[in-house]
Protein backbone atom coordinates (compact mmCIF):
# COMPACT_ATOMS: atom_id res chain seq x y z
CA UNK A 1 0.00 0.00 0.00
CA UNK A 2 1.43 3.17 -0.71
CA UNK A 3 1.78 5.73 2.42
CA UNK A 4 -0.34 9.01 2.38
CA UNK A 5 1.20 12.32 2.55
CA UNK A 6 1.20 13.70 5.81
CA UNK A 7 1.70 17.07 7.17
CA UNK A 8 1.79 17.74 10.97
CA UNK A 9 0.91 21.71 11.24
CA UNK A 10 2.13 22.98 14.34
CA UNK A 11 1.17 26.57 15.98
CA UNK A 12 1.65 28.37 18.88
CA UNK A 13 -1.78 29.68 18.49
CA UNK A 14 -4.72 28.00 20.13
CA UNK A 15 -5.71 27.27 16.50
CA UNK A 16 -4.24 26.68 12.84
CA UNK A 17 -5.38 28.62 10.62
CA UNK A 18 -8.40 27.20 8.22
CA UNK A 19 -6.66 28.67 5.30
CA UNK A 20 -3.07 27.08 5.58
CA UNK A 21 -5.28 23.81 6.20
CA UNK A 22 -6.85 24.09 2.96
CA UNK A 23 -3.63 25.80 0.83
CA UNK A 24 -1.98 22.24 2.53
CA UNK A 25 -4.39 19.74 1.36
CA UNK A 26 -5.22 21.47 -1.95
CA UNK A 27 -1.30 21.28 -2.73
CA UNK A 28 -1.49 17.42 -1.73
CA UNK A 29 -1.20 16.76 1.30
CA UNK A 30 -3.52 14.53 2.05
CA UNK A 31 -3.94 14.74 5.62
CA UNK A 32 -3.05 17.38 7.66
CA UNK A 33 -2.95 17.03 11.26
CA UNK A 34 -2.90 20.47 13.99
CA UNK A 35 -1.19 20.52 17.22
CA UNK A 36 -2.06 23.97 18.92
CA UNK A 37 -0.67 25.59 21.94
CA UNK A 38 2.35 24.10 20.82
CA UNK A 39 5.26 25.63 22.92
CA UNK A 40 8.78 26.37 21.52
CA UNK A 41 10.44 24.18 23.77
CA UNK A 42 8.04 20.91 23.30
CA UNK A 43 9.31 21.20 19.03
CA UNK A 44 12.09 19.08 19.51
CA UNK A 45 9.98 15.69 21.04
CA UNK A 46 7.45 16.24 18.43
CA UNK A 47 9.39 16.29 15.36
CA UNK A 48 11.12 13.14 16.77
CA UNK A 49 7.88 11.46 17.26
CA UNK A 50 7.19 12.52 13.67
CA UNK A 51 10.48 11.28 11.87
CA UNK A 52 10.97 7.76 14.28
CA UNK A 53 7.69 6.05 13.16
CA UNK A 54 8.51 6.05 9.47
CA UNK A 55 10.90 4.80 6.99
CA UNK A 56 13.31 7.42 5.67
CA UNK A 57 11.58 6.61 2.22
CA UNK A 58 7.95 7.34 3.84
CA UNK A 59 9.65 9.99 5.65
CA UNK A 60 9.53 11.71 2.19
CA UNK A 61 6.26 11.66 2.59
CA UNK A 62 6.16 13.08 5.77
CA UNK A 63 6.22 17.31 6.80
CA UNK A 64 5.69 19.67 9.01
CA UNK A 65 4.18 23.20 9.10
CA UNK A 66 4.99 26.06 11.68
CA UNK A 67 2.05 28.57 11.94
CA UNK A 68 1.45 30.94 14.62
CA UNK A 69 1.49 34.59 14.76
CA UNK A 70 5.46 35.55 15.65
CA UNK A 71 7.61 35.74 13.24
CA UNK A 72 10.91 35.43 15.60
CA UNK A 73 9.12 32.56 17.66
CA UNK A 74 8.60 30.77 13.94
CA UNK A 75 12.06 30.82 12.90
CA UNK A 76 13.32 29.54 15.52
CA UNK A 77 10.75 26.76 15.62
CA UNK A 78 12.07 26.19 12.08
CA UNK A 79 15.80 26.14 13.57
CA UNK A 80 14.96 23.50 16.05
CA UNK A 81 13.08 21.22 13.83
CA UNK A 82 15.72 21.27 11.70
CA UNK A 83 17.83 20.92 14.57
CA UNK A 84 16.25 18.05 15.88
CA UNK A 85 16.44 15.60 12.72
CA UNK A 86 18.29 12.49 12.77
CA UNK A 87 19.64 11.58 9.40
CA UNK A 88 18.48 9.31 7.73
CA UNK A 89 15.26 10.03 9.44
CA UNK A 90 14.50 13.66 8.65
CA UNK A 91 11.63 15.63 6.96
CA UNK A 92 10.71 18.86 5.45
CA UNK A 93 10.06 22.09 7.48
CA UNK A 94 7.97 24.87 5.89
CA UNK A 95 7.22 28.51 8.25
CA UNK A 96 4.59 30.75 7.47
CA UNK A 97 3.24 32.51 10.65
CA UNK A 98 0.23 34.00 9.75
CA UNK A 99 1.26 33.37 6.00
CA UNK A 100 3.34 36.67 6.48
CA UNK A 101 6.29 35.39 4.93
CA UNK A 102 4.02 34.55 1.58
CA UNK A 103 2.22 37.25 1.87
CA UNK A 104 5.61 39.63 1.98
CA UNK A 105 6.97 37.99 -0.89
CA UNK A 106 4.30 38.10 -2.52
CA UNK A 107 4.13 42.11 -2.07
CA UNK A 108 7.91 42.45 -2.63
CA UNK A 109 8.06 39.80 -6.01
CA UNK A 110 4.76 42.00 -7.33
CA UNK A 111 6.33 45.46 -6.35
CA UNK A 112 9.90 44.22 -8.12
CA UNK A 113 7.79 42.84 -11.23
CA UNK A 114 5.82 46.75 -11.13
CA UNK A 115 9.74 48.40 -11.24
CA UNK A 116 10.81 46.53 -13.89
CA UNK A 117 8.05 46.93 -16.06
CA UNK A 118 7.25 51.11 -15.23
CA UNK A 119 10.59 52.36 -14.19
CA UNK A 120 13.03 49.56 -16.06
CA UNK A 121 14.89 49.42 -12.79
CA UNK A 122 15.38 47.40 -9.69
CA UNK A 123 15.04 47.39 -6.13
CA UNK A 124 18.55 47.69 -5.92
CA UNK A 125 19.09 51.35 -4.38
CA UNK A 126 15.68 52.10 -3.48
CA UNK A 127 14.32 53.83 -0.60
CA UNK A 128 11.61 51.75 1.04
CA UNK A 129 9.18 52.98 3.74
CA UNK A 130 7.52 49.75 5.36
CA UNK A 131 4.38 51.68 6.74
CA UNK A 132 2.95 49.51 9.73
CA UNK A 133 6.22 48.06 8.88
CA UNK A 134 5.98 46.13 12.71
CA UNK A 135 3.89 43.46 12.32
CA UNK A 136 4.50 40.14 10.91
CA UNK A 137 4.13 40.89 7.26
CA UNK A 138 6.07 44.27 7.05
CA UNK A 139 8.84 42.59 8.93
CA UNK A 140 9.25 39.67 6.48
CA UNK A 141 8.94 42.21 3.61
CA UNK A 142 11.64 45.02 4.82
CA UNK A 143 13.94 41.67 4.92
CA UNK A 144 13.38 40.35 1.92
CA UNK A 145 13.10 44.02 0.20
CA UNK A 146 16.66 45.04 2.07
CA UNK A 147 17.98 41.52 0.92
CA UNK A 148 17.17 42.44 -2.45
CA UNK A 149 19.52 45.74 -2.13
CA UNK A 150 16.34 48.25 -0.92
CA UNK A 151 17.12 50.64 1.88
CA UNK A 152 14.68 49.92 3.61
CA UNK A 153 12.57 51.85 7.20
CA UNK A 154 10.08 50.32 9.30
CA UNK A 155 7.92 52.84 9.79
CA UNK A 156 5.65 52.88 13.43
CA UNK A 157 3.63 54.71 15.78
CA UNK A 158 6.40 54.72 18.48
CA UNK A 159 10.08 55.25 16.97
CA UNK A 160 11.14 52.89 20.03
CA UNK A 161 9.21 49.95 18.86
CA UNK A 162 10.30 50.59 15.35
CA UNK A 163 13.61 50.64 16.32
CA UNK A 164 13.14 47.55 18.29
CA UNK A 165 11.62 45.39 15.32
CA UNK A 166 14.56 47.41 12.76
CA UNK A 167 17.07 45.67 14.95
CA UNK A 168 15.71 42.24 15.21
CA UNK A 169 15.07 42.20 11.06
CA UNK A 170 18.35 43.32 10.84
CA UNK A 171 20.45 40.91 13.23
CA UNK A 172 18.19 37.94 13.48
CA UNK A 173 16.68 37.60 10.06
CA UNK A 174 18.78 39.09 7.97
CA UNK A 175 21.62 37.69 10.04
CA UNK A 176 23.47 41.04 10.12
CA UNK A 177 24.17 41.59 6.61
CA UNK A 178 21.09 43.53 5.73
CA UNK A 179 20.75 47.60 7.36
CA UNK A 180 17.31 48.38 8.31
CA UNK A 181 16.02 51.70 9.54
CA UNK A 182 13.21 52.93 11.95
CA UNK A 183 10.90 55.72 11.57
CA UNK A 184 7.81 57.34 13.38
CA UNK A 185 5.00 57.89 12.02
CA UNK A 186 5.06 61.76 13.04
CA UNK A 187 7.70 61.97 10.54
CA UNK A 188 6.53 60.21 7.42
CA UNK A 189 5.71 63.40 5.31
CA UNK A 190 9.88 63.69 5.57
CA UNK A 191 10.51 60.54 4.75
CA UNK A 192 8.26 60.46 1.58
CA UNK A 193 10.47 63.22 0.04
CA UNK A 194 13.05 60.50 -0.57
CA UNK A 195 10.55 57.14 -0.91
CA UNK A 196 10.89 55.33 -3.95
CA UNK A 197 8.70 52.62 -2.97
CA UNK A 198 6.13 51.82 0.02
CA UNK A 199 4.75 49.15 1.50
CA UNK A 200 1.65 49.51 3.32
CA UNK A 201 1.07 46.57 6.11
CA UNK A 202 -0.60 48.10 8.95
CA UNK A 203 -4.20 46.61 10.78
CA UNK A 204 -7.01 47.01 8.28
CA UNK A 205 -9.12 50.01 8.46
CA UNK A 206 -6.55 52.07 9.07
CA UNK A 207 -5.23 54.84 6.31
CA UNK A 208 -1.36 55.06 6.19
CA UNK A 209 -1.16 57.29 2.95
CA UNK A 210 -2.89 59.95 2.86
CA UNK A 211 -3.56 61.36 -1.01
CA UNK A 212 -2.31 65.03 0.68
CA UNK A 213 1.48 62.74 1.09
CA UNK A 214 1.12 60.94 -2.30
CA UNK A 215 0.87 64.39 -3.94
CA UNK A 216 3.98 65.29 -2.10
CA UNK A 217 6.18 62.55 -3.12
CA UNK A 218 8.79 63.47 -5.95
CA UNK A 219 10.16 60.36 -6.51
CA UNK A 220 7.79 57.47 -5.29
CA UNK A 221 7.58 54.48 -8.26
CA UNK A 222 5.54 51.96 -6.27
CA UNK A 223 2.95 51.75 -3.96
CA UNK A 224 1.56 48.35 -2.32
CA UNK A 225 -1.07 47.73 0.33
CA UNK A 226 -2.13 44.07 2.13
CA UNK A 227 -5.27 45.28 3.24
CA UNK A 228 -8.11 44.24 1.25
CA UNK A 229 -10.69 45.77 3.85
CA UNK A 230 -11.83 48.97 2.82
CA UNK A 231 -11.08 51.90 3.97
CA UNK A 232 -7.54 50.68 2.17
CA UNK A 233 -4.09 51.46 3.68
CA UNK A 234 -3.12 53.98 1.09
CA UNK A 235 -5.34 56.64 -0.47
CA UNK A 236 -6.77 55.90 -3.45
CA UNK A 237 -5.58 52.68 -3.87
CA UNK A 238 -8.46 50.18 -3.91
CA UNK A 239 -7.76 46.09 -3.44
CA UNK A 240 -8.28 45.27 -7.26
CA UNK A 241 -5.33 47.19 -8.31
CA UNK A 242 -2.68 45.90 -10.13
CA UNK A 243 0.01 48.57 -11.52
CA UNK A 244 -2.81 50.71 -11.94
CA UNK A 245 -1.52 54.37 -11.95
CA UNK A 246 -1.78 56.05 -8.27
CA UNK A 247 -4.53 58.56 -8.35
CA UNK A 248 -2.86 62.43 -7.30
CA UNK A 249 0.67 61.10 -7.94
CA UNK A 250 2.95 63.21 -9.46
CA UNK A 251 5.65 60.97 -10.31
CA UNK A 252 3.66 58.58 -12.22
CA UNK A 253 3.64 55.94 -9.44
CA UNK A 254 1.73 52.75 -9.85
CA UNK A 255 -0.60 50.67 -6.88
CA UNK A 256 -0.88 47.21 -6.24
CA UNK A 257 -3.54 46.12 -4.04
CA UNK A 258 -4.29 43.16 -1.89
CA UNK A 259 -5.97 40.83 -4.47
CA UNK A 260 -2.61 41.06 -6.50
CA UNK A 261 -0.86 40.72 -4.03
CA UNK A 262 -3.31 37.90 -2.69
CA UNK A 263 -3.15 35.81 -5.58
CA UNK A 264 0.88 35.77 -5.74
CA UNK A 265 1.16 34.80 -2.14
CA UNK A 266 -1.43 32.11 -2.50
CA UNK A 267 0.49 30.90 -5.70
CA UNK A 268 4.26 30.85 -3.47
CA UNK A 269 2.51 29.05 -0.69
CA UNK A 270 1.31 26.61 -2.97
CA UNK A 271 4.57 26.11 -4.72
CA UNK A 272 6.13 26.08 -1.12
CA UNK A 273 3.84 23.18 -0.47
CA UNK A 274 4.48 21.39 -3.46
CA UNK A 275 7.97 21.52 -3.27
CA UNK A 276 8.12 19.64 0.27
CA UNK A 277 6.03 17.05 -1.33
CA UNK A 278 8.43 16.47 -4.25
CA UNK A 279 11.77 17.34 -2.80
CA UNK A 280 14.34 14.53 -2.30
CA UNK A 281 16.44 15.92 0.78
CA UNK A 282 14.62 17.82 3.19
CA UNK A 283 13.89 21.18 2.67
CA UNK A 284 13.76 23.85 5.46
CA UNK A 285 11.85 26.94 4.19
CA UNK A 286 10.59 30.69 5.17
CA UNK A 287 10.92 34.32 3.38
CA UNK A 288 13.69 33.60 1.30
CA UNK A 289 12.50 30.68 -0.43
CA UNK A 290 8.99 32.33 -0.46
CA UNK A 291 10.30 35.46 -2.30
CA UNK A 292 12.16 32.72 -4.43
CA UNK A 293 9.02 31.07 -5.61
CA UNK A 294 6.74 34.25 -5.45
CA UNK A 295 9.53 35.75 -8.32
CA UNK A 296 9.56 32.68 -10.76
CA UNK A 297 5.97 33.19 -10.84
CA UNK A 298 5.67 36.32 -12.10
CA UNK A 299 8.29 35.66 -14.34
CA UNK A 300 6.25 32.60 -16.00
CA UNK A 301 3.59 34.56 -16.20
CA UNK A 302 4.74 37.84 -17.64
CA UNK B 1 -19.20 4.30 -2.47
CA UNK B 2 -17.52 2.90 0.62
CA UNK B 3 -17.13 4.68 3.73
CA UNK B 4 -13.70 6.33 4.25
CA UNK B 5 -12.59 4.77 8.14
CA UNK B 6 -12.08 7.46 10.58
CA UNK B 7 -10.26 6.96 13.50
CA UNK B 8 -10.93 9.55 16.52
CA UNK B 9 -7.99 9.50 18.57
CA UNK B 10 -8.04 10.70 21.67
CA UNK B 11 -5.79 12.57 24.16
CA UNK B 12 -5.84 13.80 27.42
CA UNK B 13 -2.26 15.87 26.99
CA UNK B 14 -2.75 19.46 24.83
CA UNK B 15 -1.82 17.10 21.54
CA UNK B 16 -1.25 14.04 20.09
CA UNK B 17 1.91 11.80 19.68
CA UNK B 18 2.92 12.29 15.77
CA UNK B 19 4.37 8.86 16.40
CA UNK B 20 0.94 7.75 16.52
CA UNK B 21 -0.73 9.82 13.92
CA UNK B 22 1.68 8.08 10.96
CA UNK B 23 1.70 4.88 12.85
CA UNK B 24 -2.44 5.60 12.27
CA UNK B 25 -2.43 6.38 8.74
CA UNK B 26 0.18 3.79 6.92
CA UNK B 27 -2.24 1.00 8.89
CA UNK B 28 -4.76 2.06 6.63
CA UNK B 29 -7.13 4.70 8.43
CA UNK B 30 -8.59 6.99 5.83
CA UNK B 31 -9.08 10.17 8.39
CA UNK B 32 -7.76 11.09 11.41
CA UNK B 33 -9.26 13.21 13.88
CA UNK B 34 -7.35 14.27 17.03
CA UNK B 35 -8.91 15.34 20.24
CA UNK B 36 -7.21 16.83 23.05
CA UNK B 37 -7.04 17.43 26.58
CA UNK B 38 -9.60 15.08 27.10
CA UNK B 39 -10.95 14.03 30.67
CA UNK B 40 -11.58 10.82 31.81
CA UNK B 41 -15.55 11.70 32.28
CA UNK B 42 -15.66 12.84 28.19
CA UNK B 43 -15.12 9.46 27.12
CA UNK B 44 -18.42 8.45 27.27
CA UNK B 45 -20.05 11.12 25.28
CA UNK B 46 -17.66 11.23 22.64
CA UNK B 47 -17.47 7.74 22.33
CA UNK B 48 -21.35 7.83 21.89
CA UNK B 49 -21.23 10.91 19.49
CA UNK B 50 -18.81 8.64 17.32
CA UNK B 51 -21.38 5.53 17.16
CA UNK B 52 -24.47 7.02 16.24
CA UNK B 53 -23.69 8.68 13.33
CA UNK B 54 -22.31 6.19 10.92
CA UNK B 55 -24.91 3.32 10.97
CA UNK B 56 -24.42 -0.23 12.09
CA UNK B 57 -21.99 -0.62 9.07
CA UNK B 58 -20.12 2.63 9.33
CA UNK B 59 -18.96 1.85 12.76
CA UNK B 60 -16.96 -1.40 11.09
CA UNK B 61 -14.78 1.85 9.58
CA UNK B 62 -14.54 3.54 12.53
CA UNK B 63 -12.41 3.44 15.82
CA UNK B 64 -11.09 5.40 18.88
CA UNK B 65 -7.75 5.55 19.61
CA UNK B 66 -5.92 6.46 23.14
CA UNK B 67 -2.95 8.43 23.87
CA UNK B 68 -1.64 10.03 26.66
CA UNK B 69 1.29 9.55 29.24
CA UNK B 70 -1.00 7.73 31.93
CA UNK B 71 -1.42 4.32 31.97
CA UNK B 72 -3.83 3.73 34.40
CA UNK B 73 -5.52 7.45 33.02
CA UNK B 74 -5.71 5.28 29.51
CA UNK B 75 -6.43 2.03 31.08
CA UNK B 76 -9.62 3.80 32.76
CA UNK B 77 -10.45 5.84 29.39
CA UNK B 78 -10.71 2.33 27.39
CA UNK B 79 -13.04 0.97 29.73
CA UNK B 80 -15.23 3.70 29.57
CA UNK B 81 -15.02 3.85 25.72
CA UNK B 82 -16.13 -0.01 26.00
CA UNK B 83 -18.84 0.45 28.50
CA UNK B 84 -20.75 3.52 26.36
CA UNK B 85 -21.03 1.25 23.49
CA UNK B 86 -24.60 0.51 22.42
CA UNK B 87 -24.53 -2.73 19.89
CA UNK B 88 -24.68 -3.07 17.59
CA UNK B 89 -23.47 0.38 17.66
CA UNK B 90 -19.76 -0.27 18.76
CA UNK B 91 -16.56 0.14 17.27
CA UNK B 92 -12.89 -0.81 18.41
CA UNK B 93 -10.44 1.18 21.10
CA UNK B 94 -7.02 0.86 21.14
CA UNK B 95 -5.76 2.25 24.28
CA UNK B 96 -1.40 2.67 23.38
CA UNK B 97 -0.21 5.54 26.29
CA UNK B 98 2.80 6.94 24.93
CA UNK B 99 3.47 3.60 23.04
CA UNK B 100 3.83 2.56 26.34
CA UNK B 101 1.94 -0.61 25.97
CA UNK B 102 3.57 -1.84 22.83
CA UNK B 103 6.67 -1.15 23.21
CA UNK B 104 6.59 -2.65 26.61
CA UNK B 105 4.71 -6.25 24.82
CA UNK B 106 7.72 -5.96 22.76
CA UNK B 107 10.23 -5.97 25.30
CA UNK B 108 8.80 -8.39 27.25
CA UNK B 109 7.97 -10.76 23.98
CA UNK B 110 11.59 -10.43 22.79
CA UNK B 111 12.93 -11.25 26.56
CA UNK B 112 10.73 -14.60 27.09
CA UNK B 113 11.64 -16.08 23.47
CA UNK B 114 15.28 -15.54 24.43
CA UNK B 115 14.83 -17.16 28.08
CA UNK B 116 12.73 -20.45 26.56
CA UNK B 117 14.90 -20.01 23.73
CA UNK B 118 18.49 -19.84 25.27
CA UNK B 119 18.01 -21.07 28.99
CA UNK B 120 15.15 -23.48 28.87
CA UNK B 121 12.83 -21.36 30.97
CA UNK B 122 9.64 -19.70 31.89
CA UNK B 123 8.72 -16.12 32.70
CA UNK B 124 6.92 -17.74 35.85
CA UNK B 125 9.77 -19.75 36.88
CA UNK B 126 12.15 -15.87 36.68
CA UNK B 127 13.07 -13.09 38.86
CA UNK B 128 13.09 -9.91 36.99
CA UNK B 129 13.86 -6.14 37.63
CA UNK B 130 11.98 -3.33 35.90
CA UNK B 131 14.45 -0.45 36.07
CA UNK B 132 13.19 2.79 35.21
CA UNK B 133 10.09 0.90 36.60
CA UNK B 134 7.94 3.57 37.48
CA UNK B 135 7.67 5.30 34.73
CA UNK B 136 4.78 4.32 31.18
CA UNK B 137 6.71 1.76 30.01
CA UNK B 138 8.23 0.08 32.75
CA UNK B 139 5.06 -0.34 34.42
CA UNK B 140 3.16 -1.73 31.54
CA UNK B 141 6.36 -4.31 31.10
CA UNK B 142 6.03 -4.84 34.95
CA UNK B 143 2.99 -5.66 35.18
CA UNK B 144 3.04 -7.70 31.93
CA UNK B 145 6.05 -9.84 32.97
CA UNK B 146 4.15 -9.95 36.57
CA UNK B 147 0.91 -11.38 34.85
CA UNK B 148 2.91 -14.60 33.32
CA UNK B 149 3.91 -15.19 36.76
CA UNK B 150 7.50 -13.93 36.76
CA UNK B 151 8.28 -12.70 40.41
CA UNK B 152 8.93 -8.71 39.09
CA UNK B 153 10.38 -6.08 41.34
CA UNK B 154 9.52 -2.25 39.99
CA UNK B 155 12.82 -0.51 40.21
CA UNK B 156 12.81 3.59 40.92
CA UNK B 157 15.85 5.29 41.10
CA UNK B 158 14.59 8.11 43.88
CA UNK B 159 12.48 6.47 46.29
CA UNK B 160 11.08 3.26 47.55
CA UNK B 161 7.72 4.43 48.44
CA UNK B 162 7.38 5.77 44.51
CA UNK B 163 7.74 2.18 43.59
CA UNK B 164 5.42 0.49 46.44
CA UNK B 165 3.06 2.61 46.25
CA UNK B 166 2.96 2.11 41.92
CA UNK B 167 3.23 -1.66 42.18
CA UNK B 168 0.46 -1.98 44.86
CA UNK B 169 -2.00 0.38 42.61
CA UNK B 170 -1.13 -1.46 39.46
CA UNK B 171 -1.71 -5.24 41.66
CA UNK B 172 -5.58 -3.93 43.04
CA UNK B 173 -5.83 -2.79 39.05
CA UNK B 174 -4.70 -6.08 37.09
CA UNK B 175 -4.43 -8.39 39.85
CA UNK B 176 -0.69 -8.56 39.26
CA UNK B 177 2.11 -9.68 42.10
CA UNK B 178 4.43 -6.59 41.35
CA UNK B 179 6.91 -5.27 43.90
CA UNK B 180 8.58 -2.22 44.46
CA UNK B 181 12.34 -1.27 45.34
CA UNK B 182 14.39 1.84 45.18
CA UNK B 183 18.10 1.66 43.83
CA UNK B 184 19.82 4.72 43.82
CA UNK B 185 23.33 3.80 44.71
CA UNK B 186 25.39 1.08 43.39
CA UNK B 187 25.32 -1.12 46.12
CA UNK B 188 21.33 -0.97 46.30
CA UNK B 189 22.01 -2.32 42.80
CA UNK B 190 24.27 -4.40 43.20
CA UNK B 191 22.31 -6.25 45.80
CA UNK B 192 18.47 -6.42 43.91
CA UNK B 193 20.86 -7.86 40.67
CA UNK B 194 22.47 -11.23 42.48
CA UNK B 195 19.50 -13.02 41.93
CA UNK B 196 17.75 -11.73 39.51
CA UNK B 197 17.23 -13.81 36.40
CA UNK B 198 16.09 -10.81 33.85
CA UNK B 199 16.82 -7.09 33.61
CA UNK B 200 14.24 -4.92 31.77
CA UNK B 201 15.62 -1.49 31.19
CA UNK B 202 13.16 1.22 30.66
CA UNK B 203 14.94 3.95 31.93
CA UNK B 204 14.71 7.83 30.82
CA UNK B 205 17.18 8.07 27.71
CA UNK B 206 20.52 8.69 27.72
CA UNK B 207 21.29 7.50 31.11
CA UNK B 208 22.84 4.47 32.04
CA UNK B 209 21.70 2.60 34.48
CA UNK B 210 23.56 -0.56 34.97
CA UNK B 211 27.64 -0.73 34.65
CA UNK B 212 29.89 -3.40 33.52
CA UNK B 213 31.05 -3.80 37.27
CA UNK B 214 27.16 -3.87 37.92
CA UNK B 215 26.96 -6.40 35.71
CA UNK B 216 29.80 -8.53 37.43
CA UNK B 217 27.43 -9.41 40.60
CA UNK B 218 25.12 -10.37 38.23
CA UNK B 219 25.53 -14.23 39.04
CA UNK B 220 22.23 -15.33 37.99
CA UNK B 221 21.55 -13.10 34.74
CA UNK B 222 19.80 -15.05 31.54
CA UNK B 223 18.47 -12.36 29.73
CA UNK B 224 18.88 -8.48 29.72
CA UNK B 225 16.60 -5.91 27.52
CA UNK B 226 16.59 -2.57 27.20
CA UNK B 227 14.79 0.03 25.34
CA UNK B 228 17.01 3.22 25.15
CA UNK B 229 18.13 4.02 21.86
CA UNK B 230 19.66 7.25 22.81
CA UNK B 231 23.64 6.51 23.41
CA UNK B 232 24.87 5.61 26.49
CA UNK B 233 22.13 2.72 26.48
CA UNK B 234 20.92 2.05 30.22
CA UNK B 235 22.62 -1.74 29.99
CA UNK B 236 26.70 -1.21 29.35
CA UNK B 237 27.45 -3.33 26.53
CA UNK B 238 24.04 -4.40 25.22
CA UNK B 239 24.42 -3.15 21.46
CA UNK B 240 20.94 -1.57 19.83
CA UNK B 241 20.61 -4.40 17.20
CA UNK B 242 21.38 -7.46 19.29
CA UNK B 243 18.64 -9.85 20.10
CA UNK B 244 19.89 -12.98 21.86
CA UNK B 245 23.83 -11.93 21.32
CA UNK B 246 25.81 -13.46 24.65
CA UNK B 247 26.31 -9.73 26.95
CA UNK B 248 29.75 -8.42 26.60
CA UNK B 249 29.79 -8.59 30.24
CA UNK B 250 27.66 -10.84 31.19
CA UNK B 251 28.44 -13.58 28.88
CA UNK B 252 26.17 -16.17 30.20
CA UNK B 253 23.65 -13.85 29.55
CA UNK B 254 21.68 -12.71 26.03
CA UNK B 255 20.83 -9.46 25.76
CA UNK B 256 18.28 -7.44 23.62
CA UNK B 257 19.04 -4.17 22.12
CA UNK B 258 16.60 -1.12 22.12
CA UNK B 259 16.13 -1.19 18.06
CA UNK B 260 15.55 -4.94 18.23
CA UNK B 261 12.17 -4.46 20.54
CA UNK B 262 11.54 -1.30 18.62
CA UNK B 263 11.53 -3.54 15.48
CA UNK B 264 8.71 -5.47 17.02
CA UNK B 265 6.92 -2.67 18.70
CA UNK B 266 6.48 -0.92 15.91
CA UNK B 267 5.00 -4.38 14.00
CA UNK B 268 2.50 -4.57 17.40
CA UNK B 269 0.86 -0.92 17.05
CA UNK B 270 0.96 -1.81 12.98
CA UNK B 271 -0.69 -5.16 13.13
CA UNK B 272 -2.90 -3.61 16.36
CA UNK B 273 -4.47 -0.52 14.25
CA UNK B 274 -4.77 -2.32 10.96
CA UNK B 275 -6.68 -5.22 13.07
CA UNK B 276 -9.25 -2.48 14.06
CA UNK B 277 -10.56 -2.38 10.40
CA UNK B 278 -10.22 -5.86 9.42
CA UNK B 279 -12.75 -7.28 12.37
CA UNK B 280 -16.33 -7.87 12.20
CA UNK B 281 -16.14 -7.95 16.19
CA UNK B 282 -15.06 -4.17 17.76
CA UNK B 283 -11.77 -5.15 19.45
CA UNK B 284 -10.63 -3.41 22.79
CA UNK B 285 -7.09 -3.54 22.72
CA UNK B 286 -4.60 -2.90 25.12
CA UNK B 287 -1.19 -3.66 26.86
CA UNK B 288 -2.31 -7.76 27.02
CA UNK B 289 -3.47 -7.75 23.53
CA UNK B 290 -0.39 -6.24 22.40
CA UNK B 291 1.45 -9.14 24.29
CA UNK B 292 -0.36 -11.78 22.80
CA UNK B 293 0.45 -10.46 19.83
CA UNK B 294 4.11 -10.59 20.16
CA UNK B 295 4.19 -13.76 20.94
CA UNK B 296 2.53 -14.59 17.76
CA UNK B 297 5.12 -12.66 15.57
CA UNK B 298 8.11 -13.73 17.59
Amino acid sequence: MEKPFILHMLTTAKNLSPFDVNMALDAGWVSAIPYINVEPSEVRGLVQDAIFSRSPKSLKKTGIFIGGRDTKQALDMLKTAKNSMVPPFEVSVFADPSGAFTTAAGMVAAVENELQKNFNTTLEGKNVLALGGTGPVGQAAAVIAAQAGANVRIVGRQLEKAQRIADLCSNEFGEGAIQIMAGADADKAEFMKTADIVFATGAAGIELLSAELIASAPQLKVAADVNAVPPSGIAGLDAFHNGTPLPGSKSGAVGIGALAIGNVKYQAQNKLLKIMLDAEKPVYLHFTHAFEVARDFIKTKA
Amino acid sequence: MEKRSILHMLDPMPNNSPFDVNMALDAGFDVLIPYSNVKLDGVHGLTQDAIFSRGPNGVKRTGLFIGGRDIGLAIDMLSAAEQAMVPPFEISVFADPSGAFTTAAALVGCVEKELKTKHNLDLKDAKALVFGGTGPVGIATGVIASLEGADTVLVDHLSAETANDLAKEYNRRFKSNLKGACASSYEQKVELIADADIIFCTAKAGIQVISSKILSHAKALKVAGDVNAVPPTGIEGIKLNDFGKPMEYAPNASGVGALAVGNVKYQLQHLLLASMLTTDKPLFLDFRNAFAKAREIL
